[in-house]
């Protein structure tokens, strides 16, 4: 199994996270538990680029592929926007109050979660993010 | 994403229907920031029909219950799904928040 889905840097391309892994589910009989996690970990660094990784105005592609090895489900997130590496964001701190709790970090921590390898290259110009996760 | 308010009472309740993601956490952000500045606001999330929710929503959500609380009104959630919850445990929202 490969699939790609590429993607513009907009938030309205958000919704089609949603109907590429649907498409991966049907054709891998994934639970629907599992798809759920796994479209939270995929927007969360699809949308840390999509925000963040060009300047305003500029429209870019980004590139998401799935593929199956062995019983490793392996995402592939590319793009070509400013040098950023989500593994050395630090997680959110859960064990503060609401008052003392900060935006930041939530996105992260849901990634490492979720996912059971994460890992981060700057290959050339671009970002590579890998999300792996045993199925 | 859809959201309702209906009133219970004194009670705000905003039913939450479909995705609150990245692409739509804005809009639930917009109807609730009206009741950031009345003083002893009641406000409840019903969840029942919310599908799914990232970090977006989920920064909602704090936001609501940080401000609402600072005016001295109460901000509270219920029915939420497993799946939801799920998230809310992961993120110790579920400790922070009041979840009826």
């Amino acid at each position: 199994m490969k699939r790609q889905l590429i993607l513009q840097n907009k938030i309205s391309e958000i919704p089609k996270l949603s109907t590429f892994l649907d498409g991966i589910a049907d054709e891998l009989a994934l639970p629907q538990e599992l798809v759920f996690s796994l479209n939270l970990a995929l927007e969360e660094a699809v949308s840390n680029v999509i925000l963040y990784a060009y300047p305003d105005g500029v429209t870019n592609e980004i590139a998401l592929t799935a593929q199956l090895s062995d019983n490793n489900l392996i995402f592939t997130l590319t793009d070509t926007g400013e040098e950023f590496d989500p593994t050395g964001v630090p997680d959110a701190d859960i064990t503060l109050s609401a008052e003392e709790r900060q935006i930041g970090g939530l996105g992260i921590l849901l990634i490492r979660n979720i996912m059971n390898k994460v890992e981060y290259q700057r290959i050339g110009d671009k970002n590579v993010f890998t999300l792996v996760k045993e199925i | 994403m859809e959201v309702k308010i209906i009133k219970e009472g004194d009670v705000n309740v905003f039913a939450i229907t479909g995705r609150v993601d990245t692409s739509t956490a804005s809009h639930l952000e917009d109807a609730v920031n009206a009741y950031f500045t009345v003083p002893g606001a009641k406000v409840i999330f019903d969840c029942k029909e919310m599908e799914y929710i990232s970090s977006s929503g989920l920064r909602v959500f704090l936001s609501a219950h940080k401000n609402i609380a600072m005016k001295g009104g109460e901000f509270s959630i219920r029915a939420i799904s497993p799946q939801v919850k799920a998230v809310f445990d992961m993120t110790g929202f579920s400790k922070i928040l009041n979840i009826i």
